[in-house]
């Protein structure tokens, strides 16, 4: 009886890992008609590989309690400005999809572990997060693009989806006992897609 | 075929003094400390508004370059219902210009067939740039005074209307146009979002909150509609610079009230949104007003665009306050010795603005 499920599952993560690669994660400029700030702060909400981290990442320091939890709300979105900032003058490393894949990999794998991690370490994730995704954020800006609005927006949704996430786990953990159960349940798949899509990025074969 | 409107949907509309941003709500955090928490004061809100500070403080600069203005015409003339010969009468300077008609039209140069709908809809120029940065469609109807839609790089669409009697198809594409010009105007009115911020911090919520902005929302409805009307008429800058001014306001409210001085808003605080929500709904009113709506379509503009504005509004009140719980959650709230500052930003930036528009 549990094939059915099962199937689905598998199905979906298959489906996860498909939207995942990264060659389909292309810069992807979004005209919202309501200017730059706005399409700075859709464009990271259109690419699961940012949006599912960042929740992954307030999950985690959520179930490092409260105390710690509220620091990434100030480092996250600072690291994601300066990363976008940094766009401006530095080229996007070539291995930024390669550390992309690793951070979902890490932060899901850490999430269904129930990881209790150290702040420093917490942080650290959420400042290399936030620094790579700032930066291919701002990679994605073109020579028309009002930089300050589009930084200022990336920037403001990057704050706004990790408060409104951080809290909300918070909240959600303080109950019932399954409730804890059911974020690592979350976090692992997380995880799988993150490793099966980083399977294959590293096995594709090299053209040429 | 009479009584046609064009009404702008203005993807960049909002008055000339907004900068083009939007408010990250305020919420608190507090980095260690045992002081007496204050809720309604974020880090990530000071980090906001520091942000407007920057956005505002640039923005206008970059707005005010110069740009040169290459007119280009093209003249429809309605030979049967909803059947036009088009022709350019005064050509582009860019060749590759093309006018773009609403979907339900089909443009085979030079005719212009619309069917039943008329010619309603959004109406736009492929190629409009830097070498060709205005375009004019001139449709002269069967019956009825002609009618001017002006497309630029900066208002890249028009819409076409007619009165809608019980087409309501046409009723259609007014609540599109207008509910979406009044989110727009809201969500790009960065004076108006934090005016409503500082509302929010003072009153801090419940059902004291509900009354405050149901009566700010009742305020700006009044003068919005006599505004558009043209019953009431205020010039735009010294307008604009008394919106400043009411931020400016409301940031004293909140030092005020941080102080434990019990301030006007703080006593009758319906009663000041009220009075203030009738100020913004003149600012709200330039929008539709600039757009030289006929009579015909005002009413249902009106209402559409203040729906428009409404659930803007109640979109950004939504995410403020899940926000400043997101916060208390988190315990993510500043200090006893920093909670004046996002006050002092907010006030800062809204006197810049008064410095700027007066």
């Amino acid at each position: 009886m549990m094939r059915g499920p099962r199937l689905l599952a598998t199905a979906a993560a298959l489906a996860c890992a498909v939207a995942f690669v990264p060659d389909t994660a292309h810069a992807h400029l979004v005209d919202t008609r309501l200017g730059d700030f706005y399409s700075g702060a859709l464009h990271p909400l259109t690419d699961l590989q940012q949006v599912l981290p960042w929740i992954a990442l307030a999950v985690l320091a959520a179930f490092q309690g409260a105390q710690r939890a509220r620091w990434i709300i100030l480092v996250f979105p600072l690291a994601l400005a300066i990363g976008g900032i940094a766009s401006l003058a530095v080229p996007l490393p070539s291995f930024g999809p390669l550390l992309g894949l690793v951070l979902v990999a890490v932060t899901g794998l850490a999430v269904a572990a129930a990881a209790r991690l150290p702040l420093g370490v917490l942080l650290a994730i959420a400042v290399v997060m936030g620094l790579l995704h700032g930066a291919q954020n701002g990679a994605a800006m073109v020579a028309t693009t009002d930089r300050l609005l589009f930084l200022s927006g990336m920037t403001a949704v990057g704050y706004g989806v990790i408060t409104l996430a951080t809290g909300s786990a918070i909240a959600f953990l303080h109950g019932a006992p399954w409730r804890p159960i059911a974020l690592r349940a979350g976090g692992s798949w997380v995880a799988a897609v993150g490793i099966m899509v980083l399977g294959l990025h590293l096995v594709r074969p090299v053209a040429g | 075929m009479s009584g046609r409107a064009f009404i702008a949907r203005a993807a960049t509309a909002g008055t000339s003094a907004k900068p083009d941003a939007a408010t990250s709500p305020a919420g608190g955090v507090r980095l260690g400390g045992r002081a007496l928490l204050a809720p309604f004061a974020a880090l990530g809100g000071l980090a906001a508004a520091l942000l407007c500070l920057v956005v505002g403080l640039l923005v206008p600069a970059t707005m005010a370059r110069a740009h040169e203005a290459t007119m280009a015409v093209i003249t429809l003339r309605e030979i049967a219902p909803g059947r036009f010969i088009g022709q350019w009468t005064m050509p582009p300077v860019d060749l590759s210009l093309q006018p773009i008609f609403p979907p339900h039209c089909t443009w085979e140069p030079p005719e212009l067939v619309c069917g039943a709908r008329g010619l309603t809809g959004q109406l736009s120029f492929m190629g409009l740039g830097s070498k060709q940065s205005v375009a004019t469609i001139r449709v002269i109807p069967h019956e009825g005074p002609m009618e001017v839609y002006t497309v630029s790089a900066a208002k890249p669409t028009v819409m076409a209307a007619r009165d809608p009697g019980t087409d309501l198809a046409v009723w259609r594409d007014l609540a599109e146009t207008y509910v979406n010009l009044g989110i727009d105007h809201i969500l790009r009115g960065i004076d108006h979002l934090l005016f409503v911020l500082g509302l929010i911090w003072l009153v801090k919520g419940g059902w004291k909150l509900v009354k405050t902005i149901t009566a700010f929302t009742v305020g700006h409805s009044i003068s919005l509609a006599a505004a558009t009307f043209g019953w009431v008429g205020v010039p735009e800058r010294p307008l604009n610079a008394a919106i400043a001014l009411s931020i400016v306001f409301v940031g004293v409210e909140i030092v005020k009230l941080q102080r434990g001085e019990v301030g006007l808003t703080a006593r009758y605080p319906w009663t000041v949104a009220f009075a203030f929500g009738l100020l913004h709904g003149l600012g709200f009113a330039t929008a539709l007003t600039t757009l030289g709506i006929p009579q015909a379509t005002l009413p249902i503009a009106l209402l559409f665009f203040n729906v428009g504005v409404e659930i803007g509004q109640l979109t950004f009140v939504a995410v403020v306050l899940a926000l400043l719980w997101a916060h208390r959650q988190a315990q993510a709230l500043l200090p006893r010795w920093g909670a004046a500052i996002p006050a002092y930003v907010i006030g800062s930036v809204a006197s810049y603005w008064f410095l700027l528009r007066i």
